[in-house]
């Protein structure tokens, strides 16, 4: 038995207002995921990246104090050098001067130059001229001076002049 | 006066408000605080990153500085580096003297973290001059050598003899490797 002349219409769960609201919140929902996954891989891209670069630091650290060294080195190499070059300098005017200080009417023989110390032997026509000339200067240069004399075969003098400088007295000085 | 709710409009309020406390639930609970750390994240990487070029800034100006010094100091640090080689450097220095005589003696206590070897020469010279020469050419030479007391000059006829002992510093094995 009919009640009705239509067509009953098929009831559905999704009505117009349930399509509405899910298509709402679906959209939010999608957002907010989407919010999530980019915060994620963002994590662990940071994650990376920071890893990277306590790398690159470690990496920079050990290569810094590779050539801290190399330059602690080389500053080393370079004072040395200098004090070395200086020192043969020194040497070479110590002896100019030296060779300078003995006048044209005595002789040298032999010289030994030493640390704290120079002995000269040679030969002057007399003492007068080795005292005034030689013995004078040399005492003005070194705290202890000693000569000895004795006659050489054209009647000049034979000399031996030992000097000495005195470490304690040069750091007294100082 | 009575309002009347379908069921229909029950369930749609109910699912609206399922959904929109699961937003808020979701917002507050997990995207506000990931959304906070990756902020505090992004702020320390800028600072690392910063970190890192100051770093790398600072590696490079030591590298310039390793470079300069070491280009002033070419012929210093080579110096260092050479073993000494007695027939070399005679055949270098016999210019200066008349006769020259090396003898490469054992080796001497290091000298500032150097190992030192002890060289005794004896030479003959005409003058003076030529010593004096001599010791410029040494500052030259291909190795660091201090030449050391005791220096002794003795006349010989028309020529002076002279004997000393030299210093040649080399870098020790440590110091090379470095």
């Amino acid at each position: 038995m009919r009640y009705s002349y239509i067509k009953p219409r098929a009831k559905t769960i999704f009505t117009k207002d349930i399509q509405l609201l899910f298509t709402f919140f679906g959209v939010t929902i999608f957002m907010l995921f989407s919010t999530y996954a980019f915060l994620l891989f963002r994590d662990y891209r940071f994650t990376q990246e920071m890893q990277d670069i306590k790398e690159q630091k470690n990496q920079l650290s050990i290569n810094i104090s590779k050539i801290n060294k190399q330059i602690a080195v080389a500053q080393k190499q370079s004072l040395l050098a200098e004090k070395i070059f200086t020192k043969n300098s020194v040497l070479k005017d110590s002896i100019n001067n030296l060779f300078d200080l003995v006048p044209s009417r005595i002789t040298l023989s032999e010289a030994k130059i030493m640390q704290n110390g120079l002995i000269l032997y040679g030969i002057t026509p007399n003492k007068d001229v080795y005292n005034f000339m030689l013995q004078a200067p040399l005492r003005s240069i070194f705290h202890r001076t000693y000569s000895s004399f004795y006659p050489a075969d054209n009647g000049w003098l034979r000399f031996v002049s030992t000097n000495y400088i005195d470490e304690e007295e040069l750091s007294s000085e100082n | 006066m009575k309002i009347n709710f379908s069921r229909q409009n029950i369930y749609l309020l109910v699912m609206t408000m399922f959904l929109l406390v699961f937003v808020l639930v979701f917002s507050f609970a997990v995207l506000i605080p990931n959304g906070k750390e990756y902020r505090v994240k992004r702020v320390e990487l800028k600072k690392e990153n910063i970190g890192l070029k100051q770093l790398s800034n600072f590696s490079i100006e030591k590298e310039v500085i390793l470079q300069k010094l070491q280009s002033d100091n070419l012929h210093v640090i080579k110096a260092f580096g050479t073993e000494f080689n007695a027939q070399r450097f005679e055949k270098q220095h016999k210019l200066f003297f008349s006769s020259l005589s090396i003898i490469k003696m054992n080796k001497a206590e290091e000298e500032e973290g150097f190992s030192v070897y002890e060289v005794n020469t004896t030479s003959e010279i005409s003058s003076p001059k030529s010593f004096y020469n001599f010791l410029d050419a040494v500052n030259k030479s291909d190795w660091i050598i201090a030449v050391n007391f005791p220096i002794n000059f003795k006349r010989d006829g028309e020529m002076i003899s002279s004997s000393f002992t030299m210093k040649v510093y080399n870098n020790k094995e440590s110091n090379a490797t470095e």
